[in-house]
């Protein structure tokens, strides 16, 4: 898997499992993790078998990051639009949670295929809630227009305490991501990756794809940001995303790309560092071998020079 | 560039065998003990003149006699920050199998990436150009490595970024 799946596993599975199973209702409560802290509880009780109650909790958003009662702006009006009559949204939501709904699975669709793609989309409700926001303003960028009483400059959330930053103009949309990471040695890979990035694009094969930059200071479009969000030790990048990259059906996997650039980075500098070891291991083994070569040698010479008794030489033993 | 590396492993390959006569020895202070004099460097009657052999600044090979052991320390060469952490993980990885080495030593010398100790009873044990040709494999095994780690961790990174890139187009 190169490319992040947006739709959860997990939910997905129990979904599809309960649709299937027909009638028998099972109790379920349970609780899961996502990337970049994104948590699911998931309950359903044995009085209404066909309804589920679905909480999910967002990454803890930074004092940057514009919300709306917890949620990023425009959520509400996404997760309605998307599911329509089958999703109904708790107010309040569960303790400890961003957003409570109800889905209600007899409303499905009956064709197979529509059921399907509906429970998709239940699953991928995390790109419906954080990506409301990045969904809007790109979708005034096909337009090529700006959306009314937003800022210049819009800091959304990402991950735990993180945001990237938008900046959307009539023509074109700049993305700038400040990097972060924990570990020195994923620092280094990320950096050398990032710079692939701007390698990358250069090849004529990518010339359509959003420009990009890479640079270890904030680039201008950050300037007047509280210097706290500036702290990345991986430097920026910038994408720059014109109206071609969001016509149409492009509009949602523009939105799932730029919504996880930073997971899908750490997720492959860290495939990166398991197959480091993997390699590591192996020419561990190598050398050990190398090394019990001179070893197993000498041994066999010491166990021929005092080998307890006289040995007999004759012909036949010449050859051993 | 290749052909420097093979002076510089030929160098080195014929110190050793100038170098590695090793004789048991007990230690002179304490009776019955037996340790090797290149690490407590008791007596400088026991210890020869150490030889550091140089393929550039950043690439050198120390190598310290004394009459029951020997020590060949040697640093790596780092271009870059990524040569450098990936030859830091590497190294470290294989101090910390360094019982499976034997002739490993757990911690390098001050100033280098990793180093041997070599007793005479490792000299008893195996053959003593094997044991050559062991120090000298790893030298090169290393610096290989250390390359093809690189080159992996910038074809990943190329066809990760083109893989995302894909996506917009």
């Amino acid at each position: 898997m190169i490319l992040l799946q947006s739709p959860s596993r997990f939910l997905l599975q129990i979904l599809q499992d309960r649709v299937l199973s027909g009638d028998k209702g099972v109790d379920i409560d349970c609780h899961t993790v996502e990337f970049d802290d994104v948590r699911y509880h998931i309950q359903f009780s044995m009085r209404n078998p066909k309804v589920m109650v679905l909480s999910v909790a967002l990454p803890l958003p930074p004092p940057e990051a514009m919300l709306y009662d917890g949620l990023p702006l425009g959520a509400i009006e996404a997760i309605k639009a998307a599911y329509g009559p089958v999703v109904q949204i708790l107010d309040p939501p569960k303790d400890g949670f961003d957003l409570t709904m109800k889905i209600n699975l007899t409303k499905l669709p009956p064709d197979e295929e529509q059921r399907n793609a509906v429970l998709t989309q239940i699953a991928s409700v995390r790109e419906v809630v954080l990506g409301a926001p990045l969904k809007l303003l790109l979708k005034h960028l096909a337009s090529k227009t700006v959306a009314p009483n937003v800022d210049k400059l819009v800091a959304l959330v990402h991950r735990p305490n993180e945001s990237f930053f938008v900046a959307p103009q009539a023509d074109k949309v700049t993305v700038v991501y400040p990097m972060r990471f924990q570990d020195s040695i994923d620092i280094v890979l990320a950096t050398s990756f990032l710079q692939e990035f701007v390698e990358a694009r250069r090849t004529s094969a990518l010339n359509n794809a959003p420009s990009c930059l890479w640079s270890p200071v904030p680039p201008l479009e950050l300037k007047g940001v509280p210097s706290d969000a500036l702290n990345a030790n991986a430097g920026f990048v910038t994408f720059v995303v014109f109206p071609r990259h969001v016509e149409g059906k492009k509009l949602d996997k523009t939105v799932w790309s730029l919504l996880t650039f930073h997971a899908y980075v750490s997720y492959h500098v860290k495939c990166s560092e398991g197959f480091m070891h993997t390699r590591m291991r192996r020419r561990v083994e190598t050398l050990i071998q190398a090394l019990d070569r001179a070893k197993s040698d000498a041994e066999k010479l010491k166990k021929l020079v005092n080998g307890g008794s006289f040995k007999r030489l004759s012909l036949n033993n010449d050859g051993n | 560039m290749a052909n420097t590396l093979r002076l510089y492993l030929t160098c080195i390959r014929n110190t050793l065998e100038a170098a590695m006569c090793l004789q048991n020895f007990p230690c002179q202070e304490v009776e019955r003990h037996n340790k090797p004099e290149v690490e407590l460097k008791t007596s400088p009657e026991l210890l020869l003149n150490p030889v550091l052999i140089c393929r550039n600044e950043a690439e050198k090979c120390l190598i310290e006699t004394s009459i029951n052991s020997i020590r060949i320390s040697m640093k790596v060469k780092q271009a870059d920050e990524l040569e450098n952490i990936l030859a830091k993980k590497f190294l470290r990885f294989l101090s910390m199998r360094a019982e499976a080495f034997q002739v490993l030593r757990r911690k390098p010398v001050q100033g280098y990436d990793i180093s041997f100790l070599i007793t005479n009873y490792h000299c008893e044990d195996m053959h003593k150009h094997k044991l050559i040709d062991f120090i000298v494999q790893f030298m090169e095994d290393i610096d290989k490595e250390i390359s093809e780690l690189k080159l992996s961790v910038n074809t990943r990174g190329r066809l990760v970024a083109t893989e995302f890139l894909k996506q917009f187009i």
